[in-house]
């Protein structure tokens, strides 16, 4: 294997369709300006990419069919080259990241570049297309009715059950991540918000309230990864990957997936998500004591209670107080999306893996100003999709 | 004059004898499954034999959440929309099943005792569209 390295990062500033930030850019105008950011980064032509792994929407661009990688090659230049399309919900963009690295790593491309982007639709996101009795999505839809948010709302509303959990508590893990947000121009948020606020805000899914839940945004990120050999050409302080890992949902998770399953023997949650992130720690020989900063899927800030305890990066039922003590910003102990998050971002689906990408990279480099995580020195990306799909990458300098 | 009950799918469950989820469990490894699937999906079951199971009775709410909007299409409800509670349900039989619940959400409790009813969810047409529900026991 050879070892692998980020050259370059770009992203578009997250927004919403027809504000000052996005306008009504296309999805290929967003990841245009993504991408030549990220060349630019890495210094690096467009000639010279090699191959382009590539997040597919299914919301926008594409060709109707989630060709958004061919779109991008279209708009940048058509030279020829391979494009990988990939699909797995919101754990897309990890998935093109992973899909990227393993090329790289296996020594078929040294130079490639990953990129994500998204215009999304308004409103909360119909997981179903199909009028189909076959479909278990149209099922649970038509039989039980359940939005997004729901999912997220059942898990913390368990937790709070679990660990006595209060409102507050999650209040509080979104007003660490709109502060961190302050500081970044990429943020679509940038306006810190307090407790009072956030709990004013109303409930999309007790006990979830709209400011503890990520819209959805129009956005996009791009990154320049190569072999390390190949990097010494262009820089002296290349971001190395540790690994990047791909994981699915585990048979006795905690959550029916579709309408029900088998009631579980014992606690089986997020089985994707941890499942990909202990991968991660296996392949690349880096534990979670190591781990500088992670950033993290927050669809809602239940997550960033949940996941860290799942993962080891604390103890179980520690998180909340963490959280209180500040220990899970920037220059706390245990930093947790010191880019203001989903919550701060908005969700621009098959962006996000990659927007990670770009976060660890400006992190680890000392480029993160405001936000910055003291002496970061390793960092975890993770990200969730539908059908069961989860990423993590583990970057290090 | 009562109105027309109409099952919002046909097939998935049944309220002849009680309120009852029409799904199958597999004799070699025990696993319950709703609805059908077209075989079993454990992947530690090396065989397969499913055998029609109606799942009914009680249950233990394992957690629950509110949709206070509602959800896009393919739901439908009727106007104007009131949120709901929607719970994850622990069935005696071993299965764990979503479904909405009856009821308010400030008289929801984790752990409470539930059973299985077959309720209305909309109207169209003169008819009522019903489909599986919990109610506190």
């Amino acid at each position: 294997m050879q070892e692998v390295v980020v050259l370059g990062v770009g992203m578009h500033r997250f927004g919403k369709t027809g504000d000052a930030i996005v306008g009504n850019k296309s999805v290929t105008e967003l990841c245009r300006a993504a991408v030549d950011m990220a060349l630019k980064d890495a210094g690096v032509s467009w000639r010279q990419i090699e191959a382009v792994s590539a997040a597919s929407s299914r919301f926008s661009g594409g060709k109707g069919w989630g060709l958004n990688g061919n779109d991008i090659v279209e708009d940048m230049g058509s030279t020829g080259i391979p494009v990988y399309n990939l699909s797995a919900g919101c754990a897309a963009g990890g998935n093109a990241f992973n899909i990227g690295y393993s090329l790289v790593a296996g020594g078929i491309h040294d130079m490639v570049l990953v990129v994500g982007g998204e215009v999304m639709p308004k409103g909360m996101i119909q997981t179903s297309g199909l009028d189909d009795v076959n479909d278990p999505e149209y099922l649970r839809q038509r039989c039980v009715g359940m939005p997004g948010p729901t999912f997220w709302s059942t898990l913390a509303r368990r937790r709070m059950y679990d660990y006595g959990t209060t409102e507050e508590q999650m209040a509080k893990v979104t007003v660490k991540a709109r502060q961190c947000a302050v500081g970044n121009p990429y943020a679509r948020f940038q306006k810190a918000v307090t407790v009072e606020e956030v709990l004013a805000s109303p409930y999309v899914s007790d006990p979830l309230r709209l400011f503890e839940i990520c819209p959805v945004s129009n956005g996009a990120a791009a990154a320049i990864i190569c072999s390390a050999a190949m990097a010494r050409r262009f820089t002296r302080k290349p971001i190395t990957v540790a690994t990047s890992t791909v994981a699915t949902i585990s048979f006795d998770d905690a959550l029916p997936r579709s309408l029900a399953g088998p009631v579980p023997s014992g606690p089986s949650f997020h089985t994707e998500a941890k499942s990909a992130v202990m991968r991660a720690f296996e392949r690349s020989g880096i534990g979670p004591s190591e781990i500088s900063f992670t950033e993290l899927q927050d669809n809602t800030c239940y997550y960033e209670l949940a996941f860290p305890e799942e993962w080891g990066l604390c103890a179980e039922g520690e998180a909340e107080r963490l959280v209180e003590a500040g220990e899970t910003a920037p220059t706390g102990r245990m930093p947790i999306n010191p880019s203001g998050g989903f919550v701060s971002f908005g969700e621009a689906t098959t962006a996000m893996g990659v927007f990670q990408i770009a976060e660890l990279t400006w992190q680890l480099r000392g480029e993160a100003g405001a936000r910055q995580v003291p002496n970061a020195r390793v960092g975890l990306a993770q990200t969730n999709g539908l059908g069961g799909n989860a990423t993590a990458a583990i970057l290090k300098r | 004059m009562s109105t027309l009950r109409e099952p919002c799918v046909p097939g998935l469950f049944s309220e002849e004898n009680g309120a009852s989820l029409l799904g199958a469990r597999c004799r070699c490894c025990g696993t319950p499954y709703f609805p059908t699937p077209s075989h079993c999906r454990s992947p530690d079951c090396a065989g397969s034999d499913l055998e029609p199971q109606a799942f009914s009775g009680g249950g233990v709410l394992w957690s629950y959440s509110v949709a206070n909007f509602p959800p896009p299409p393919p739901h439908q409800f009727d106007a104007p929309f009131k949120p709901y509670v929607i719970g994850v349900v622990d069935l005696d039989q071993g299965l764990r099943v979503v479904g909405q619940m009856i009821g308010a959400a400030a008289d929801m409790r984790v752990g409470a005792r539930v059973d299985l009813v077959i309720d209305p969810i909309y109207h169209e047409d003169g008819k009522a569209f019903t489909s599986w529900k919990f109610r506190l026991a």
